[in-house]
């Protein structure tokens, strides 16, 4: 029992480390913060134009979505960062994760969008246009907000899934928390600071997780 | 008849949360006899009769099946569901399972049944209710009467001594709704107990031997179908017949 | 110069032995940890369902932890954290216990998740009948729970496949791994490609499946 508080638990190191991972913590979160923004508007703008009737902009969209979903987010940085350079495109570890992710969420976020695009009932498009309001207008004004309401559930819990993986850029040497405390751990020869790390990914994740548990439980009633 | 009551409740209290829902019905039932519960929904009918095979507990009160008392915390339940039979207002069918296996799922688990025993059972009870052609189909094939014939014959094969039936018609559509009270129309023949709550008057007042009236929790009166029908004593169960029957 | 570089096949020939060896360990993972999930998943939900309102809170509280950790940290715990206290599991095995306990929360939500949906008349009828709460849920309730969450099953799977690669980290020499390594060896991105194509070209029929099946219960 002592053995694992010493190892695991062992306060002075972590209060040590304290410091260096939660830089490593506004890394994280700048990552996080990056890939939602654009990987968000990316996907809300491909389920955009995907909605226009012409086939040029449906199947390079669906296309894009099902390699995104198809490779893992490791694959996918990791091709950026140690594979694009060979063709003269170097991107910072810090920007190969967020590309990376980026593409992934963007991948989703449209899924996401678009289920709740599609949900919109025929008869609110047919009212809109009978009005004489363009394809654009209805989609921004009409369809649009009550799609992105339908769409925050799985939304959310797909940002989650997605920032985790800021995580990943450990393994581009990206100095962000995971990359800190499995520094510190190595130097020190004790795993309190992966203690520590862990603790500090629930707390930025833990809430998102909580609210995501709240909003099922607020649409528990609806479809 | 010189027996005992098949069925005493006495002084039954059902709370939900602060709400009472149940305060202090007692009913006693003579074995072979068939009691109608009316009332309008909010009296607490289907609260009752849940109680009586504890799908719903109590809050206080006691409940005795052939003497013996079954609402202590170390009743069998298991074997109380085995005594007391009940038909749902939304049949409660398994949609996975075909109408036999519906019937013997219960015999093979329940009773113990090996599944050649199990299955004669569940085609003579089948045959009973008019649909020994229908074993092998699934729910969704079936029309609603149908199906709540299915359920009633899943509820007697466990030969249960009392039948509970909450609202078994009305979930049906009108023209379903004689061939579900036939059936029960022959249970009755054959002297099953049974307490039903329904709003099938006309045939409450054929088959009932006697019938009770429920407002807000408690019975407000009781007595022979002619009786009520005819001359109902408490003002509650003259509106409600009046808005019915429009006398 | 583009296609000597990214599709050299010379390369592939070279480094082929390699790659299949780290196609087959992923193969043994996903093998592994997809079934071990889902039956972890399963049995929890189960204990949920089951249980008081104590058990639930501590089912709440058990998936919320690991859906809200990295599965990489919970990795490189496992890997680098455990054996301080003795516990050496290597890295096949620290990848497995990393990904199933990762896994299983997802899984124990779904299937969680299709239990509740079960109308109660089920339940009613099944104790009705004098079954058990366990032989009511068990015969009555999980098959058509199953029967509806089939899409988030497969979409689950999907992802849990996907997070294999992830294990390279702690080098097994897995798919991604062996794609790496094979790459130092020939000095071209080339095997990196190829591992993709390949994920991809394994994955899209999966991927695809899954997002129909989203739509479909977003259009119901």
């Amino acid at each position: 029992m002592e053995q694992i508080q010493y190892y695991y638990f062992n306060v002075p190191i972590m209060v040590d480390a304290l410091p260096v991972m939660l830089q490593g913590l506004g890394l994280t979160v700048l990552m996080a913060l990056t890939t939602v923004v654009i990987g968000v508007s990316a996907g809300l703008l491909l389920a955009m134009l995907r909605s226009y009737p012409t086939r040029w902009a449906r199947w390079p969209i669906i296309g894009f979505v099902d390699i995104f979903r198809s490779l893992p987010q490791l694959v996918i940085i990791i091709l950026i960062y140690f594979a694009l350079p060979y063709a003269g495109i170097q991107f910072s570890p810090f920007w190969s994760t967020v590309l990376g992710l980026s593409l992934v969420l963007a991948a989703f976020a449209q899924e996401s969008f678009w289920a709740g695009i599609t949900a919109t009932h025929r008869g609110q498009w047919e009212a809109a246009t009978a009005t004489g309001l363009s394809h654009t207008a209805t989609m921004l004004f009409v369809v649009l907000p009550p799609a992105i309401k339908t769409s925050i559930p799985s939304l959310t819990n797909r940002i989650i899934a997605v920032t985790k993986g800021t995580a990943l850029g450990s393994a581009v040497a990206v100095q962000e928390l995971l990359a800190h405390a499995q520094s510190i751990q190595s130097v020190v020869a004790n795993p309190s600071p992966l203690t520590l790390g862990a603790l500090l990914y629930m707390v930025i994740f833990a809430p998102m997780v909580a609210f995501s548990r709240w909003l099922e439980w607020r649409y528990r009633w609806s479809s | 008849m010189t027996s005992a009551p098949i069925l005493e409740i006495a002084d039954l209290r059902k709370s939900f949360g602060k709400e009472e829902v149940l305060k202090g019905v007692n009913l006693t039932v003579q074995r072979g006899e068939v009691v109608v519960l009316l009332g309008s929904s909010g009296s607490g009918k289907s609260t009752f009769l849940r109680c009586i095979n504890r799908l719903e507990e109590p809050t206080s009160g006691t409940i005795s099946l052939n003497g013996v008392p079954v609402t202590s915390s170390d009743a069998n339940l298991h074997d109380l569901r085995k005594q007391i039979g009940m038909v749902f207002q939304s049949f409660n069918l398994y949609p996975h399972l075909t109408a036999l296996k519906n019937i013997t799922l219960a015999l093979r688990l329940s009773l113990g049944q090996s599944r050649k025993v199990a299955e004669e059972q569940a085609t003579r009870m089948l045959s009973q209710v008019g649909l020994a052609e229908k074993a092998r189909s699934y729910p969704s094939e079936l029309s609603g009467g149908q199906q709540q014939r299915v359920a009633i014959a899943r509820a007697l094969a466990l030969e249960p001594q009392v039948m509970l039936f909450d609202e078994p018609t009305s979930a049906l559509d009108p023209e379903l709704v004689g061939s579900v009270l036939e059936v029960i129309r022959l249970l009755r023949q054959s002297n099953m107990t049974m307490v039903i709550v329904t709003h099938e008057l006309g045939f409450a007042r054929e088959a009932a031997d006697r019938i009770v009236m429920m407002d807000k929790g408690e019975v407000v009166e009781e007595g022979a179908p002619e009786q009520l029908f005819t001359a109902p004593r408490h003002q509650r169960t003259r509106e409600f017949l009046k808005h019915f029957t429009g006398r | 110069m583009f296609l000597d570089n990214f599709f050299d096949v010379d390369a592939i020939i070279y480094t082929y032995p390699l790659l299949l060896d780290g196609f087959l360990l992923t193969l043994k993972l996903v093998a592994v940890v997809v079934p071990a999930g889902i039956a972890l998943g399963t049995c929890l939900a189960l204990i949920f369902a089951l249980g008081g309102w104590v058990t639930k809170a501590g089912f709440i509280v058990y998936v919320d932890t690991f859906r809200s950790l990295p599965p990489l940290v919970l990795l490189v715990f496992i890997f680098y954290g455990l054996p301080f206290l003795g516990l050496q599991l290597g890295s096949f095995v620290s990848a497995v216990v990393a990904l199933v306990l990762n896994g299983s929360s997802y899984y124990a939500e779904i299937v969680r998740a299709g239990i509740v949906a079960i109308p109660k008349g089920q339940w009613d009828a099944g104790r009705a009948t004098g079954l058990s709460r366990f032989q009511t849920i068990i015969h009555i309730v999980l098959p058509q729970a199953f029967r509806n969450i089939v899409g988030p099953l497969l979409g689950n799977t999907l992802e849990l496949t996907k997070a294999t690669s992830i294990c390279s980290i702690v080098a097994l020499p897995e798919f991604l791994r062996a794609a790496q390594v094979a790459q130092s060896h020939v000095y071209n991105p080339t095997p990196l490609v190829f591992v993709a194509l390949v994920y991809l070209i394994l994955l899209w029929p999966l991927a695809r499946l899954v997002s129909r099946m989203e739509r479909g219960i977003a259009t119901r």
